[in-house]
């Protein structure tokens, strides 16, 4: 569904990204984990266009999306819920959700029904986000957040979403809920890309998982040859 | 001296003397008094921008007020000569000091603003001026103007060399002077506040109180201009003090390039020759062709590197294209400034943002390689963080502590006491109220209700930079560095107990010893945290653990009683996690206390020696960290099924 050839991107003359490539299958939830600076969160941005790639492919569904604009990667079905949750704070539950929604949404007739049967199906997979449907979003707890985060990504039927790390800053009860909907989700068949510093918890709910090194991708392999790899489990598992 | 030191010295200190030796020797062989005339006012502009450039440069303010403050400069000079019989250096000390205070007065509330309204203040205050100047005839002479009489100095009749020897002297006084100060721990605070008041202020540095210094500084340098302007042209008009000024003084700081004494210098030979290019239509139209070269070029290699967007590239090209026709087709120059103004003004914006010296500093830095100067060795850790005693007595007690927000109660009476040489641990869910316990112990917010001590005194409420004066420091939790300051300068702006001279005694640059020294004192906290290796780094290309690292080194710098650490381990990876713990392990042998808010339980459970936890605003338990984890109430509301056992649960499902 997601495909990353030779991907290379940078900030100003410093390349972060020195050649990624991986792979996310239809229905599949694919981790990505790594320590702090080695490109994880650049690679989610290059794919979903906020960052623009210096050379590489991202293939979407077959078709070439990289180096258009990240709102056209987005209608053509690429959500990303960025780290630190960014909602926005001042606009209510709702209208995040509808922001969400907005490039499968039809622009003039039908837009009443459709949306409210796309918010409909959001509130039934977060019914939380549904008692708080009219509060501002920058009120709502840090969990509640992320929960709202992920509900506006899905809210346009992406053929995939991005996780750039939902547990950032929650507490523990909070991170669970997080990884339970994360299960939730793949037993909808969503396809997943995920980001996570829990490196066990990330590859509890994996398919497949890449280990990312100073911006290249350095092992990669299901969550069980991971855990056997001394390296890995040296480094990251703890 | 080192080779290296005597390599910069020559490169850095050689081009400032040889451009005023190359400047001071101009009259002894042109004798024609228009040329002298450009170079003199070439000398006061670069005094009024090198003013300006501290607003606009250093605190990043759009600061719309200069022009004013060279007309009430101007006319403070012409009317000490004219009504009190002063001298010209009365004069020009009357000028500075009439526009320091008022430079104050108009920060004081100003500054309180920011961005775009800050900019309307000032530009309200410059329309107040021209308007004051002009109906208070009986001081100014009004519409008619005033003439000002050149007085001679010290028996000395002046003419047109002498005058012009005496604005280049002053300029060289406020070049030496203004690079002191910024290369002293007020350029650095300056640098602080703009890319983050909020820690400026926790750092026990008023961010408000160095603005309006500043402000107040940037101020007077443009009366002096303005008592160097009333001399050299010797009537005055308050219509040469309007916006339209203002707007040419703007274009001369951002061509020039902003934060860079040289980059004054240049804007104001560009604002000097402005109108002799317009006059000239031949002229006119070499520049503009010049300007379409330059940027043609500019493009091409931008857009064949690709360090320019097409945008970037292009628009100057376009803009200045439509000036080189413009200068073909128009006849009267003069009549289409402003727009030629504009034209200039968008090219520069779009296409150098940095400026022509932020662009040539790039190029000449490659082209001569000169390394910083060598670090001092760190300091001996115990100079700069002192181990305290460790006695456990109380050291801040909260009492009933209360907050609310509009209708929520984010503290709903929280008593706990936090003793001394102790980490105590403070958890909880998700808007529990740990963080706005800190933000208000730490100043950010004022109590709604309750009591703060510290030692058994009563903290501080509502000021980040008092209560940091009292003894409290803190990180934070979405990182408040100064992205575009270095390591090391980040420690430095916080430091504690070095920095005692004062600012006239700045200004003659007699800070070098303490800076030497503040500098070990900064090198010993990074290699505290482990990153004296990236001490010249700027901040924001640290990777996010050495950012996370730098704010704990930065805090530690206020040689703080109690040192409160707000999620220092957010998104930090494993191997930055054991890193950290042992950060927070060795800041605790040198027995500082600690407020630690920490969502990571392994974290949690290992350093703390007391845990609160916090649910809904109020305690929910307190005790070590193994009781608290066993609590019930505690595993309900924050930590849910044990992590060992989730995951094996997981295991088994999944």
């Amino acid at each position: 569904m997601l495909r990353v050839d030779d991907l290379h991107a940078g900030y100003g003359t410093a390349e972060v990204l020195t050649g990624v490539s991986l792979e996310v299958g239809a229905g599949a939830v694919v981790a990505l984990i790594g320590a702090n600076g080695a490109g994880k969160t650049t690679t989610m941005r290059a794919v979903s266009g906020l960052l623009k790639p210096r050379q590489g492919r991202v293939l979407l569904g077959g078709e070439p999306v990289e180096g258009l604009p990240a709102s056209r990667i987005a209608r053509l079905g690429l959500a990303h819920s960025p780290e630190g949750r960014k909602v926005f704070g001042p606009l209510s539950v709702e209208d995040n959700l509808l922001l969400g929604g907005y490039p499968g949404l039809p622009r003039f007739f039908g837009f009443k029904a459709k949306a409210d049967a796309e918010l409909a199906r959001a509130y039934e997979l977060f019914p939380r986000l549904k008692e708080r449907r009219r509060q501002a979003a920058g009120t709502l707890s840090g969990g509640e957040q992320q929960m709202l985060a992920i509900a506006r990504a899905l809210m346009a039927k992406p053929k995939v979403v991005l996780l750039d790390e939902p547990s950032m800053g929650l507490a523990p009860v909070i991170v669970q809920e997080v990884f339970a909907t994360i299960r939730r989700l793949k037993a909808e068949g969503i396809t997943l890309l995920l980001v996570e510093q829990f490196a066990q918890s990330a590859l509890d709910v994996a398919d497949y998982a890449y280990v990312m090194e100073r911006g290249r991708i350095v092992t990669a392999g299901t969550p069980a040859e991971l855990r056997r790899d001394e390296r890995v489990l040296a480094a990251y598992l703890g | 001296m080192t080779a290296a030191d005597w390599k910069r010295f020559l490169l850095v200190r050689g081009a400032e003397i040889a451009g005023l030796a190359l400047l001071a020797a101009v009259p002894l062989s042109v004798t024609n008094p228009f040329a002298l005339g450009l170079l003199t006012l070439l000398a006061i502009y670069g005094i009024l921008l090198v003013g300006l450039d501290v607003t606009v440069g250093y605190l990043g303010q759009v600061n719309l007020g200069q022009a004013a403050f060279l007309g009430i400069g101007a006319y403070a000079a012409g009317i000490t000569v004219t009504s009190l019989g002063g001298g010209m250096p009365a004069a020009l000390v009357i000028a500075a000091a009439v526009c320091f205070v008022l430079g104050g007065l108009l920060a004081l509330p100003a500054l309180r603003l920011e961005g775009p309204q800050f900019a309307l203040a000032t530009l309200s205050f410059g329309a107040l001026t021209t308007t004051v100047l002009n109906e208070w005839e009986s001081l100014t002479q009004g519409a008619q103007g005033l003439q000002v009489p050149r007085p001679p100095l010290l028996g000395v009749t002046i003419d047109a060399a002498a005058f012009y020897w005496l604005c280049l002297a002053l300029l060289a006084m406020v070049w030496i002077s203004m690079r002191n100060l910024l290369s002293s721990r007020w350029g650095r605070a300056f640098e602080a506040l703009r890319d983050s008041p909020i820690a400026t202020d926790a750092m026990g540095v008023s961010a408000y109180g160095h603005k309006v210094i500043a402000f107040a500084i940037g101020s007077s340098l443009g009366g002096l201009a303005g008592g160097l302007y009333a001399f050299n042209f010797q009537y005055l008009q308050p219509q040469s003090f309007t916006y339209e000024l203002m707007v040419i003084l703007l274009l001369g700081v951002v061509l020039g390039g902003r934060k860079s004494l040289w980059g004054a210098f240049l804007g104001s030979a560009l604002i000097v020759l402005l109108p002799n290019l317009l006059s000239n239509r031949l002229l006119f139209q070499l520049f503009s062709g010049i300007g379409l070269a330059v940027a043609a070029f500019a493009a091409v290699q931008g857009l064949r590197k690709k360090t320019a967007q097409p945008f970037q590239a292009l628009a100057p090209v376009a803009a200045m294209g439509l000036l080189l026709v413009g200068s073909l087709v128009v006849t009267n120059t003069e009549d289409w400034r402003k727009a030629i103004f504009a034209l200039m003004l968008f090219s520069v914006v779009v296409g150098l943002p940095e400026g022509v010296m932020g662009f040539a500093a790039g190029w000449l830095s490659r082209l001569f390689r000169v390394s910083p100067p060598a670090l001092p060795a760190p300091a001996p850790l115990d100079a700069v963080l002192p181990a305290r005693a460790t006695d456990g007595s109380p050291l801040l007690e909260l009492h009933s502590l209360e907050r609310h927000f509009g209708g929520v109660t984010a503290v709903d009476g929280v008593t706990l006491t936090v003793r001394a040489g102790q980490v105590h641990g403070l958890i909880g869910p998700n808007g529990s109220g740990k963080s706005t316990v800190v933000n208000v112990i730490s100043g950010l917010y004022a109590p709604g209700g309750g009591e703060i001590r510290l030692h058994g005194k009563p903290l501080p409420r509502g000021s980040l930079y008092r209560v940091a004066g009292a003894g409290i420091a803190r990180t934070f939790q979405n990182l408040q560095l100064f992205g575009e300051l270095s390591a090391l300068d980040n420690v430095m702006v916080a430091l504690k107990g070095v920095f005692h001279t004062p600012l006239p005694l700045v200004l003659l640059g007699f800070a070098r010893l303490e800076e030497r020294r503040a500098q070990a004192a900064a090198l010993a906290l990074l290699e505290l945290v482990g990153l004296a290796q990236q001490a010249r780094t700027r901040a924001k290309d640290l990777t996010y653990g050495a950012q996370r690292f730098l704010e704990i080194a930065r805090a530690l710098a206020r040689q703080p009683e109690l040192l409160i650490l707000d999620e220092p381990a957010a998104g930090l990876s494993h191997p930055d996690v054991v890193a950290l713990t042992g950060i927070i392990r060795r800041v605790h042998e040198r027995g500082v206390t600690m407020v630690l808010i920490e969502h990571h339980m392994d974290v949690v459970s290992e350093l703390c020696d007391v845990v609160t936890v916090l649910d809904g605003g109020r305690i929910i338990a307190e005790g070590d960290p193994e009781t608290v984890k066993r609590d019930p109430r505690v595993v309900e509301a924050y930590l849910g099924a044990s992590p060992e056992a989730a995951h094996e649960a997981a295991a088994a499902g999944g």
